[in-house]
């Protein structure tokens, strides 16, 4: 088993369903501070030289993922275990600091050997997921490239992409090399109305492009269309040093003993700078969702690593213009594909290696989620404790999919790779003949470690898909789309679209290969008049004032919330009673009608009985808050 | 649009710093003038309403995201209100326009709502008061309702101008005699045709019967009596004609100090113990009044000290909790968070928007009462204390913490009648100075201290955080809130019962005439449409089931309880293992110090205090047994729909409450028929069919703001600060307009 720390309450059954669920599971790696008390005394014991010199009463275990394990030994003469128990958690943690990498598990679950397994949400790593994902998108112009499918373009890269379908392999190639890291542009999304959101790294400034490869480079930046913006991603957004911190301090505050008084809790929280670095991100989404939405055209988002804040802000502009992507499969397969397969080093991020570059790029993303989650109650079928699930996920080391940092590192060790390299792989991985990666299980594999009822509160019971009036089709809708001008190049940056000469920083002199010669701006002419300057929308967007299915997050200071049932979990006072969800209650209250409905009339048309729910899987969702909230029946006689 | 000029000013947050620019110039303005004039909206007028003076061509500023558009129009003064008549209320006549109120017009300000004035003059903001020497070319209003109206007069005539401004200022701000309140000209006005709504219940605790009423309601009628001492106000014009008081305490008692130092009861808890309140008595240098005020206060606490009296405890609130001047000082600092005068000004408080609101202490007084209110509470339901209020007239601090003690024990208070009830109760029987504290006369501004708003502030934290518990909404809060400046009912408006009666007509010269015919606020279908007034009323509110039923659904929801989710780890512990009670010992262990500095008197009230507020918090909630708020930081909040409504950046389309809403809605009904035909069945009888409330039904996608700010509704876009950027969809000018782009330069 992954190395952790577990506690198994009396009567606690392995259970054949989940094989891997315990509320009480720490990972070695999830622990951020080990408390050991007796009495009044009370020990850090992760500090380098701390030791425990008294047999501890309780231990209190503070994870990283904001949750807090409290262990009290006092009971029925456990005194000496209470110490080696103890002990025994400092050692293992201090082991698995030495870089030793779990490798995730590849057991095959009891009934679904068979081998042909199929994963819940498609993993991209075949050309096949890619193809079908692209059809879904109706990406027309676009195809699944195969040219790094031996990692040779870049380890980093996914080995399928989509790339336009007028460009080479050989030119894709080429292309490449002249972008930081070799991760050139690739289509990120394509919008149903015809634009395309691509993403890619910085340019290779050092790199010396013939004309071809400009040309090249300049035709999968356009993706077929005539105008292009290119977005600096990192602009107004958090380096991942501003990241790390806001997150560090955000921990320290929400940390049951913190020491900020009550009265000084708002300014403390500002002063995580957390949510401005959330509401940061939600602007900027916002902005690009409207770019992407407004004309036809092809937004590419550009940060020179490519590797974190273009997956954020692409991941969250699709959340916020793709209705598909607000569902419970769209958006695991929209993380699945953004981040696990667009190559997030993970493991990097969340401190997984001890390497100086940690930052919870990705807890940022799942925090931008959650405010989008309580402007719009009604527009995910997601609910905050999938949200919460997906939180916790991140540090437990049962599946590969947050253990890597690049799809090369996690194929290399699930053994499908084997037919190409010669690595000898140790680890829990036997790869039996054939399909052997089929049984590689991710993070989706939700059974794993949740059981069905706590699966069934994934599904936000608030969620409406008609609550937009068109139901919207991933077809083309060009009625409010309108060609842009020709060949017109521009930099959103600063909120505000600066007019550029050209696309590539290589092509006229050499000379200047500085960054900064190309991007200087076109002089300003001030000849226009305010009033064009105003956001004029198409006048056919009438008066429903949005495209249906775009969602604009609120982004001011008053707007932006703390996830409190996620960063508040170690402080009991305050995650008691933190929610009545009056919907569940109803539905819970639907559900038990129509149970009583059906007792008392052996005889319904077959309609009704698909409307009808197993009383028994039903979970009411109150529960999570622990707390008995409310009874719905007597509607009828509140009216007077 | 017609009439409409339309203008960028800077959005987000690199735009220009915002000065007092007059956005709109008059070369920049197209305006169809022909269609302006046949759109002439008419003033309507209420009965006894007068017309004071009027300006034409006043341009109307209309926000819109970082935009500003003008509306030409008419702007009068009457002796109720400033309005401005322009043309875009046609634009509005939709569905979501139900939420109207009949009284006051969206482009309506009733006289009393206006907070501060102040003049553009050469774009410099000025406050303006008194005579003018200058007449302004811009006038900003800021409302008590945290509306911002801006009126452009630079196409108005001079004279026009001279006589809008001073009239305004005149009628806003120099004070006024009681007798000039719009509310008499309006009751002598509709004498005869007041509407009284029949089904309104709410008690007004103006007789005998009505206290009795209540005593017998709270099971204090034991112990407590109510007296009609004061009839006719003999002793005291502080006090209501009639009060309860306890039963042995001889009426003469009540003269001797005018009502001061006598124990007067406000509300009995279920165990017998009961809250009372004294204003204090006259503050004496004089030894030998001090020793008679001594002997009296002695034999007073003899009398409710004895059995069957439980144990009073004292709690001067007047001194050690809050000072009136606190409480203003802390809400003029927080409600200019909100009074922006264009959305650039809003995005730049954004920064720092923790910190501001912090600096306000705003919340921080909010805290602190719901804790003193808890704190009361314990002692009276945990320790079976009677509680004494103490405090110089017994009328401002003393009212806030009994109705929220009584809101907090007392389900019957978070009914809509019960809450309607609670404040004509404790704050207009209760002699709270509305008159003086919302400075209504203008008379002294000092003594202007929002007590009222700072409860209904209270009130919202616990409705926000039990939303099941009230039958009533926060937009009834809201549209409660809104209604203390509307001078046509006499709940707020004046200083006491007494006030209230002695300028009832009674005194008039000609004794023949009727008294005066008031309406009180509580009469909503004044204000509104029973359409529009289903949003004052909790869908999802609870009335107390029947037993049988109560018992069934425990059994339910225990049997589930074992099902939870790990993902509240501390929490969902059971018994088992090594796991202990969370709740105390926890508590004990970690929050020890965060809740220490809650409480800052003897530690045993700190331990009572902390163990009575975890282990209600630790137990499941009954909404129809007692109910307490969370005080911790996080969890005391911006009332957001009072303070956020009017700015169009705080709007999320398609967002917020009402998303869930309609959902909500559509579930009830089917839960609803369900439950008819299970009835039908059961008892095959018939049960009253249920109105849904129907205003959300239609909306496909409403905004969070809703119901408030209809006004932006129809023109939201998407804010993309922009520059260079332009003529979308605009396709014919795109090619001449290629090389026009423009940047603001600090890129």
């Amino acid at each position: 088993m992954p190395p952790r720390v577990t506690f198994q309450p009396c009567g606690w059954q392995w259970n054949q369903d989940t094989p891997l669920s315990s509320e009480y599971d720490f990972a070695l790696v999830n622990i951020g501070r080990l408390e050991a008390v007796s009495g009044l005394s009370r020990v850090q014991l992760l500090r380098p030289g701390s030791l425990l010199k008294f047999i501890p009463e309780e231990i209190l275990l503070h994870g990283r993922d904001f949750r807090l394990l409290r262990v009290g030994f006092e009971a029925g003469g456990l005194e000496p275990q209470a110490f080696q128990v103890t002990m025994a958690i400092v050692q293992a943690r201090a082991q698995s600091n030495q870089a030793q990498q779990y490798s995730g598990i590849t057991l095959s679950k009891a009934g679904q050997g068979s081998g042909s397994r199929k994963p819940p949400i498609p993993l991209m790593e075949t050309a096949e997921d890619w193809e079908t994902e692209r059809k879904k998108q109706a990406a027309r112009g676009w195809r699944v490239s195969t040219v790094n499918e031996r990692f040779d373009v870049a380890t980093s890269l996914p080995r399928y992409f989509w790339v336009p379908n007028r460009i080479l392999d050989s030119e894709v190639r080429r292309a490449f090399g002249h972008f930081h890291q070799g991760r050139g542009p690739r289509l990120s999304w394509h919008h149903p109305g015809g634009s395309d959101l691509l993403r890619c790294g910085g340019f290779y400034t050092a790199s010396d492009p013939n004309k071809e490869d400009i040309r090249a480079v300049e035709l999968m930046l356009q993706a077929g269309h005539s105008d292009v913006v290119l977005v600096d991603t990192m602009d107004e957004l958090p380096s991942l040093a501003d990241v790390q911190l806001a997150h560090l301090r955000l921990r320290a505050l929400c940390l049951p003993d913190s020491s900020v008084a009550e009265d000084k809790w708002l300014s403390a929280l500002e002063g995580t700078r957390w949510l401005d670095y959330v509401r940061a991100c939600l602007r900027k989404a916002s902005d690009i969702s409207v770019l992407v939405t407004s004309r036809v055209r092809s937004v590419v988002l550009q940060e020179r690593g490519d590797r974190d804040l273009n997956g954020l802000l692409s991941s969250l502009v699709q959340l916020l213009s793709a209705p598909e992507a607000r569902t419970l499969f769209g958006f695991q397969s929209l993380v699945q594909r953004e981040w696990v397969a667009a190559g997030h080093p993970f493991l990097t991020r969340l401190g997984g290696t001890g390497a100086s570059e940690e930052a919870p790029v990705f807890l940022l993303f799942l925090d931008c989620v959650w405010q989008l989650l309580q402007q719009f109650p009604a527009d995910f079928e997601f609910s905050e404790f999938f949200l919460l699930a997906l939180h916790d996920s991140v540090r437990v080391p049962d599946t590969l999919t947050f253990l890597r940092n690049t799809p090369w590192e996690r194929g290399k060790q699930s053994g499908q790779l084997n037919s190409y390299t010669q690595v000898y792989t140790p680890g829990y991985s036997q790869p039996p003949a054939g399909n052997s990666f089929n049984l590689q299980l991710s993070v989706w594999d939700w059974d794993l470690r949740y059981s069905n009822a706590q699966i069934l509160q994934f599904q936000n019971p608030g969620y409406d898909p008609e609550h937009c009036p068109d139901s919207w089709l991933p077809r083309p809708q060009p009625s409010f789309m309108v060609p842009g001008p020709p060949s017109s190049v521009w930099l959103f940056s600063r909120g505000a679209l600066t007019p550029l000469n050209q696309l590539c920083p290589w092509r006229d002199s050499p000379s200047l290969l500085a960054v900064s010669s190309r991007w200087l701006p076109r002089p300003a002419i001030s000849s226009e008049s305010l009033a064009d300057q105003e956001w004029g929308l198409p006048s056919h967007w009438g008066a429903c004032p949005l495209p249906p299915g775009l969602l604009l997050p609120g982004y001011l200071g008053p707007q932006i919330r703390l996830w409190r049932r996620c960063y508040l979990r170690g402080r009991p006072e305050v995650q008691m009673g933190l929610s009545a969800p009056t919907i569940s209650g109803l539905q819970d209250e639907l559900s038990h009608l129509q149970e009583l409905l059906r007792k008392w009339t052996p005889r319904i048309s077959p309609e009704d009985h698909s409307k009808e729910r197993d009383p028994h899987t039903i979970l009411n969702p109150t529960e999570i808050a622990g707390i008995l909230k409310g009874q719905f029946h007597p509607f009828w006689i509140t009216r007077c | 649009m017609l009439g409409k000029g339309v203008v960028g000013g800077g959005g987000g947050t690199k735009g220009p710093k915002p000065s007092f620019v007059s956005y709109v110039r008059p070369e920049e303005i197209h305006t169809n003038e022909k269609e302006v004039t046949e759109k002439e909206v008419t003033l309507h007028l209420l009965p006894g309403e007068q017309l004071l003076c009027e300006a034409s061509t006043v341009l109307k500023y209309v926000q819109e995201d970082s935009c500003q558009h003008g509306v030409y129009g008419r702007l009068v003064c009457t002796d109720f209100k400033i309005a401005f008549l322009g043309d875009d209320e046609s634009a509005l006549d939709n569905d979501e326009t139900q939420f109207k109120n009949k009284v006051i017009g969206e482009n309506d300000i009733t006289l009393h709502c206006v907070d501060q004035i102040y003049g553009v003059f050469d774009e410099k903001k000025k406050t303006l008061f008194g005579q003018l020497k200058k007449y302004p070319g811009k006038l900003i209003i800021h409302c008590k309702d945290f509306r911002v109206f801006q009126f452009c007069l630079g196409y108005t005539k001079e004279e026009e101008v001279k006589r809008i401004v001073s009239g305004i200022i005149h009628h806003t701000q120099a004070p006024k005699l009681l007798k000039r309140l719009f509310l008499f000209s309006y009751a002598t006005a509709a004498q005869n045709n007041t509407v009284t709504d029949p089904k309104n219940h709410t008690v007004m605790f103006d007789t005998l019967k009505d206290w009795c009423w209540e005593l017998e309601r709270t099971k204090g009628n034991m112990k407590y009596k109510a007296v009609s001492v004061n009839e006719g106000y003999k002793v005291c014009e502080r006090l209501p004609a009639y009060f309860v008081v306890p039963t042995p305490l001889p009426e003469e008692n009540v003269q001797r100090f005018q009502g001061h130092g006598i124990p007067i009861w406000c509300w009995s808890c279920h165990n017998g113990s009961a809250l009372l309140k004294m204003s204090a008595l006259p503050k004496e240098q004089d030894d030998g009044i001090l020793q008679i005020q001594k002997s009296f206060l002695d034999g007073i606490y003899k009398t409710i000290h004895r059995s069957p009296y439980e144990i009073v405890k004292t709690e001067d609130v007047s001194s050690n909790f809050l000072s009136l001047q606190e409480i203003q000082t802390a809400y003029s600092k927080f409600k200019q968070l909100f009074l922006t005068d264009n959305s650039t000004e809003f995005w730049d408080t954004d920064i720092k928007w923790f910190s501001l609101l912090e600096s306000s202490s705003w919340l921080d007084i909010i805290r602190r009462c719901l804790k003193k209110a808890i704190e009361i509470t314990e002692c009276m339901e945990a320790q079976n204390m009677n509680v004494l209020l103490l405090e110089e007239n017994a009328s401002d601090l003393c009212c806030l913490i009994s109705s929220l003690v009584q809101l907090m024990m007392d389900p019957h208070c978070r009914t809509r009648i019960g809450f309607q009830s609670l404040i004509q109760k404790e704050w207009v029987m209760g002699g709270h100075c509305f008159l003086d504290r919302c400075n209504h006369l203008r008379q002294n501004d000092k003594e202007e201290v929002p007590v009222f708003l700072l409860f209904l502030d209270c009130v919202w934290q616990l409705v926000h955080q039990h939303p099941p518990a009230f039958e009533f909404t926060e937009t009834y809060l809201t549209v409660l809130s809104d209604s203390l400046y509307i001078p046509i009912f006499s709940t707020f408006f004046f200083n006491s019962p007494h006030q209230k009666d002695a300028n009832m007509g009674r005194e008039g010269q000609d004794a023949q005439s009727k008294p005066l015919n008031l309406l009180t606020v509580w009469d909503w279908s004044v204000q509104f449409e029973p359409k529009a007034q289903t949003l004052l009323k909790n869908p999802l509110y609870v009335e107390k089931p029947k037993l049988d039923k109560g018992q069934r659904k425990g059994m339910r929801f225990k049997h589930q309880r074992q099902l939870s989710l790990p993902l509240t780890q501390s929490k969902s512990s059971p018994k088992r293992g090594f796991f202990r009670e969370e709740t105390d010992h926890l508590i004990k262990n970690l929050l020890g110090k965060r809740i220490s500095k809650l409480i800052n008197s003897s530690d045993e009230l700190q331990d009572n205090f902390r163990e009575f507020y975890d282990s209600w918090h630790s137990k499941s909630t009954d909404y129809h047994g007692l109910l307490l708020p969370h005080i911790e930081g996080p969890e005391i909040k911006v009332w957001a729909q009072r303070y956020l409504r009017w700015i169009p950046e705080a709007q999320i389309l398609g967002g917020g409450q009402v998303a869930t809403m309609s959902k909500l809605l559509e579930m009830m009904e089917e839960v609803q028929s369900l439950q008819e035909k299970i009835d039908e069945r059961h008892h095959s009888q018939q049960v009253p069919q249920a109105e849904a409330p129907c205003l959300l039904r239609n909306s496909a996608r409403l905004s969070s703001l809703f119901p408030f700010a209809l006004l932006q509704r129809h023109s939201s876009k998407p804010v993309l600060p922009t520059s260079g950027w332009k003529a979308l969809g605009d396709e014919d000018d795109l090619a001449k307009r290629e090389d026009e782009f423009v940047d603001l330069g600090d890129v």
